[in-house]
């Protein structure tokens, strides 16, 4: 059994590809990427999922008389 | 007890839920939520805090990807010290896209309302090949809730 993969090719065998991640840290979110590369080094699959850590806050200001 | 100065925390929570118009401009149709949305945007866009609309400039464009982005609801604003917040309810998804050009943030509209901007939100340059792209949102709370009024 040679299972396959969806990819920019169409089915092809999880075998033939390359598999790579990386990992983007910083305070403000973590970025995952996985990325499948066939033999000529094409990407042929790329995800990313992105965990946002914290949103955006904005300040209310009372002014003064 | 003395009196001190400050923007009434259940003013903050009450701007989130529309309930004050300091103008005479704002027409509501009804009590119900307004509908946001997300979309995705190319890292050569201009978008920051002086973006006022979405109107599709500088969006992504691919296979499986619609424009306009997605549809979500917000958790319920609520407050915590003197701090109003409110989070998506679920993750932002695009299933078995290809975004060729690179990407770096997402927008978020009010579709209701004109397509009114509410934030802009920045994540790294990024190109999706025949693969998924999910944006999980923080924790739903004062420090770290996505849209926070301090």
């Amino acid at each position: 059994m040679n299972p396959l993969i969806w990819t920019s090719e169409g089915n092809v065998p999880v075998a033939s590809l390359s598999y790579e991640t990386e990992w983007d840290i910083n305070p403000e979110y973590i970025k995952f990427v996985e990325r499948y590369r066939n033999a000529k080094g094409e990407t042929v699959k790329e995800s990313a999922h992105v965990y946002d850590l914290r949103g955006l806050a904005s300040a209310g200001v009372a002014g003064s008389f | 007890m003395a009196n001190s100065q400050a923007i009434c925390t259940s003013f903050k929570n009450e701007l989130m839920n529309g309930i004050h118009a300091f103008g005479t401009t704002v027409t509501r149709a009804g009590t119900s939520a307004d509908t946001f949305k997300a979309a995705l945007i190319l890292a050569s866009g201009s978008y920051g805090a002086a973006t006022t609309v979405y109107d599709g400039t500088s969006e992504v464009s691919g296979t499986n990807y619609t424009a306009g982005g997605v549809t979500f609801t917000w958790a319920a604003p609520a407050t915590s010290g003197t701090t109003a917040y409110s989070t998506p309810s679920a993750s932002f998804a695009w299933t078995t896209v290809t975004l060729s050009t690179a990407f770096d943030t997402v927008q978020i509209y009010n579709s209701t309302q004109g397509n009114k901007s509410v934030s802009i939100h920045t994540f790294g340059s990024q190109t999706v090949t025949a693969g998924n792209f999910t944006i999980t949102m923080p924790t739903n709370d004062a420090t770290t809730g996505l849209i926070r009024i301090a």
